[in-house]
């Protein structure tokens, strides 16, 4: 207790070196404090891509495609995974967009953060909270198909079911935004995936079957049973309409009624493994990355 | 024999994998274990033994690096040294190739070099048939290496056993390879990353460069394992050029004496380039150093590695013969090292709530224990909290706590992730689409559902529910009493057929009607002759779209009553068989979901609807039971049956489907 109070005698004291211990504390903290805040908070984020699908679309090889530039073998996921990706020079990047072909002073190309979320039916929650995450500045999502299994019944309806979902969750994200100064639109990359099968449909093809699906998807979901959570707090205010996607009360569902949401759907058909003449065609697929960066 | 053996993952890569098999073995393999024991879980972790077709799978976890090590033979022979061999493989990679596993850059790995170590193991684990094998040249690994620079070309030869080119620890996109293979990449000088790395053993740059590391990285255990150098790139300005030819040729005077053989100086190979003149110097000196150390001991480039790698997989190999007791000694000795000096129990105790904290098992102990006493307070069965419980124990050994998150909050994040992947459907159920492509197109037939359960669970009420939203639907029900056992089943029917007619009418929706034979007849014949009636005339106005079978109550231990479920089954070939299932009742609901399900075999003996049985549980009497819906995890735990519906109130409309993230928050107050 006496060491206490002479310690505290001396610290207001008007010896030198009180003064100079005060001093130091004062000017210190602030400093250390931004740098530790500031590590923290991270360097300027890169902007995000998400990859989302269906299990076994192929997501995950495109990652590594991506990331490595060259696939690898691959099995289900169980865990999302990020990886830092850099376009390829014969990409150009929208910001580069008007400037010369020859001109090649210092062009970087930029780069920017791939997430894969697993696929699998038990860990979409995955995906899902990756959409709602507010911390990651998230530029596109490319969603995976399978081009192939979409010719079969079961693998329209998962496909047009999960996209389903994702496209709520993103309108969803928009209309609520809207008052603050909330994330703007998102671009959706349907990558039909797989062309080099030879039972996959192309990518036009791949369009109106999911749209005609979805349409069917709106409509059971719309009529189906309310979900326990109905009522409960967080849930409130959730109406027929918001629960629509697209526009509401329309009989056939097109990707195009997404503009309205800030939500610009392309469809793009390539294949993440090579085919037979030993070729990727991912070139569109970068593309798009590149105009949305 | 050994048929193949992969190193990949949990986000799905394969970071390293071998094959004996020719062509390579089908990836479902893989992936149905993954599915059915570490995503739906329906095997135990426990014995870390899957079978499929005619192959026993056997795997190993590295937790905290997210890898999963696969070992593949056939169930017809038995290896007994195949759990040796995963210890050992995830002992050596874990130690020399590990990295966190939320690193931004994918994992990847010399596979030439790693196929040097896994064949000096098997050889050393099996004296059989597989050591033979070996010899073949069919491993993707020690295809044809290629170098960093040359491999930017996206095409590989092999396509599906396509491995990771071996190449910097880096995220690298195709644009920085291109460009260094037209200019030297400077991108690396930044991250002299000091991994193992593509070299081809022999060369003299290799070698420069091994004496170097092992000496740099003393700490690392045995950086000899690696005949491999630092990958600091190679920028070489003509000026420096000069100086590496020096270098060489010092380096060659030395090699003379090892008897090596020195032609052919691959430049491409040569990482080895100092990235700083001033380096050059302490470089020439770190090789002398080195060799004038440890030569003496070493001949010949082979021997020099083989040595201490066969040093490294003997320590490793003695480790893993007591597998059980090594970790747990480790553990121990870490806490007792942790909390040994007051200061540090201390820091700990701050950890614990600031975060940053390693977790082992005596952080979890106590409050897992709690977190089970929560889970049984909520009506969960003891047996599902245990699962639950060790699924987040596993999930959280040796992880690190977030900043800022105290043991608790993590543990209760991580139950929170667990309890939604036990409770979400694999393939979610949209009921009403599978109805109307049943009864549309060519094949048009009616759907039909039955609804299995004890006694006095609600299957009525519940399944007039479902009536009353089918027919808001505008779908026709025919709905048939098949329960011809107990007396009143056939009147309490009519009451509620006669209830929603009455209520269809009025709201101009739907069209419903009972199918009865009276009592005494036997069930499977009734629901039978009712999916006939409603098919007859399928193709006219008067068709019926649904037909909903009401069976009679059982207890699911009364054996008699149960296996008739099978006949009817059979029978009556429902498309859905949903049990209704009680919240309130305790520990029961497990026994009860097992037996129900069990029965329900089709002709060729296999379980319907892929080997679960039945097609969904619904839950009545929620509104009852407040926040203890613990209930739906039992069932769910105990067969792999997902929750479908919920009876949340008294009146038709108190149907409701299950929402997860609602039932995961009541579970979690
Ligand atoms: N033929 C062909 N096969 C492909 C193509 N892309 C991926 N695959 C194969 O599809 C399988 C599944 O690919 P993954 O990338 O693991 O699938 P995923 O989408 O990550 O699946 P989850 O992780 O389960 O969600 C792998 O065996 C790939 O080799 C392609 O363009 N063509
Ligand atoms: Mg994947």
């Amino acid at each position: 207790m006496a060491d206490f109070e002479e310690w505290l005698t001396w610290t207001f004291s008007p010896s030198i070196s009180a003064i100079v211990v005060t001093l130091l504390v004062s000017l210190l903290l602030p400093i250390l404090l931004h740098s530790y805040l500031y590590r923290q908070s991270g360097a300027k984020e890169l902007a995000t891509f998400v990859l989302i699908g269906p299990s076994g679309a192929g997501k995950t090889s495109l990652l590594t495609l991506f990331a490595n530039g060259a696939t690898t073998t691959t099995h289900t996921s169980q865990v999302p995974q990020t990886a830092q990706c850099q376009l390829p020079l014969t990409t150009r990047a929208s910001e580069d967009r008007y400037r010369s072909e020859n001109d090649d002073s210092a062009r970087t190309q930029p780069q920017f953060h791939v997430l894969d979320t697993p696929g699998h039916g038990k860990l979409r929650h995955h995906a899902l909270s990756a959409l709602t995450d507010t911390t990651k500045p998230l530029k596109g999502i490319v969603y995976v198909v399978d081009s192939a299994e979409l010719s079969s019944t079961a693998g329209l309806t998962e496909a047009a079911e999960y996209l389903h979902e994702i496209l709520l969750v993103l309108q969803k994200r928009h209309t609520q935004g809207k008052t603050a100064k909330g994330p703007q639109g998102v671009a959706v990359l349907i990558a039909a995936n797989k062309q080099d099968v030879f039972t996959s449909l192309p990518a036009g093809i791949v369009k109106t079957k999911l749209e005609e699906e979805m349409a069917k998807v709106r409509l059971t979901k719309s009529k189906g049973l309310l979900d326990s959570g109905v009522g409960s707090e967080d849930d409130a205010g959730a109406d027929e309409e918001s629960n629509w996607l697209g526009e509401y009360g329309a009989r056939t569902f097109t990707f195009a009624q997404m503009e309205e949401h800030g939500i610009e759907v392309s469809v793009v058909g390539g294949n993440v493994l090579p085919d037979e003449t030993g070729k990727t065609v991912t070139d569109d697929w970068w593309a798009w990355v590149g105009d949305n960066l | 024999m050994l048929e193949a053996f992969e190193i990949l993952t949990t986000s799905g890569i394969v970071v390293w994998r071998k094959h004996y098999a020719n062509p390579p073995l089908s990836p479902t393999l893989i992936n149905s274990l993954i599915t059915d024991v570490f995503i739906e879980e329906r095997q135990s972790h426990a014995p870390t033994t899957y079978r499929k077709d005619k192959y026993v799978l056997k795997w190993t976890t590295a937790k905290d690096a997210g890898l999963v090590f696969v070992a593949i033979y056939q169930s017809l022979v038995s290896l007994s040294w195949v759990d040796q061999l995963l210890a050992a493989v995830k002992a050596l990679y874990v130690k020399h190739y590990a990295t966190s596993n939320n690193s931004i850059k994918l994992p990847q790995l010399n596979a030439r070099e790693f196929d040097t170590a896994f064949e000096a193991l098997v050889r050393r684990l099996d004296s059989g048939s597989t050591a033979r094998r070996l010899s073949l040249p069919d491993s993707d690994g020690a295809s044809e290496l290629t170098p960093p620079s040359s491999s930017a070309s996206v095409a590989d030869d092999e396509p599906p056993p396509s491995l990771p080119v071996p190449q910097f620890k880096r995220p690298a996109a195709p644009s920085p390879r291109l460009a260094s293979a037209l200019q030297d990449d400077t991108g690396n000088d930044a991250t002299p990353v000091p991994t193992p790395d593509a070299s081809r053993p022999g060369t003299p740059s290799s070698r420069l460069v091994t004496a170097k590391l092992s000496r740099r990285a003393k700490q690392r255990a045995n950086a000899a394992f690696n005949n491999s150098g630092p990958a600091s790139s190679g920028d070489e300005s003509p000026a420096r050029a000069a100086k590496t030819a020096k270098k060489n040729v010092k380096a060659k005077r030395q090699w003379d004496a090892d008897g090596m053989a020195m032609e052919g100086d691959d430049r491409v190979l040569d990482y080895s380039a100092a990235p700083g003149d001033a380096d050059g110097e302490a470089q020439d000196l770190d090789v002398e150093d080195v060799d004038n150390a440890k030569m003496g001991s070493r001949t010949g480039k082979g021997q020099f590695v083989l040595k201490d790698l066969d040093d490294e997989l003997d320590a490793i190999l003695a480790s893993s013969k007591e597998p059980t007791s090594a970790p747990a000694q480790t553990a121990v000795d870490e806490n007792s090292g942790l909390l040994g000096t007051a200061s540090t129990k201390i820091t700990g105790l701050f950890r614990n709530f600031v975060g940053g904290k390693k977790l082992t098992k005596a952080d979890l102990q106590g409050p897992l224990q709690q977190m089970r006493q929560h889970l049984i307070g909520k009506n969960i069965a003891p047996a599902a909290a245990d699962r639950l419980c060790s699924s987040v124990e596993t999930d959280l050994l040796q992880q690190t706590t977030a900043s800022f998150t105290s043991i608790d909050a993590t543990i209760r994040t991580s139950m929170a992730k667990a309890l939604t992947r036990i409770l979400t459907p694999t393939s979610s159920l949209d009921l009403l689409r599978s109805i109307t492509s049943c009864i549309s197109g060519p094949q048009a037939r009616p759907y039909v559902i039955s609804i299995v359960g004890v006694n006095g669970v609600g299957k009525s009420t519940n399944l007039s529910k479902i009536a009353y939203f089918l027919l808001q639907n505008r779908f026709r029900v025919l709905v048939v009493a098949a329960d011809t056992f107990r007396s009143g089943a056939v009147e309490q029917l009519r009451v509620h057929v006669r209830n929603l007619t009455s209520l269809s009418k009025r709201e101009d929706v739907g069209y419903i009607e009972l199918f009865e034979q009276g009592y005494g007849k036997d069930a499977a014949t009734v629901a039978r002759d009712a999916v006939t009636f409603a098919s007859a005339n399928a193709t006219t106005e008067q068709r019926f779209d649904v037909v909903l079978i009401d069976t009679a109550g059982r207890r699911h231990n009364d054996t008699r009553l149960m296996s008739s479920l099978t006949k009817f089954s059979q029978l009556a070939n429902p498309d859905k068989v949903f049990m209704v299932g009680e919240a309130l009742v305790g520990t029961d609901s497990v026994a009860q979901a097992r037996n129900f399900a069990k029965e329900f075999v089709d002709t060729k003996g296999k379980l319907r609807n892929n080997g679960v049985g039945l097609d969904g549980f619904i839950v009545s009497k929620c509104d009852t039971v407040g926040d203890m819906v613990g209930t739906l995890v039992s069932m769910v735990h105990a067969t792999g049956i997902p929750v479908v519906f919920l009876g949340v109130g008294q009146h038709y409309g108190d149907l409701r489907g299950l929402n997860v993230a609602w039932a995961v928050d009541k579970l979690m107050k």
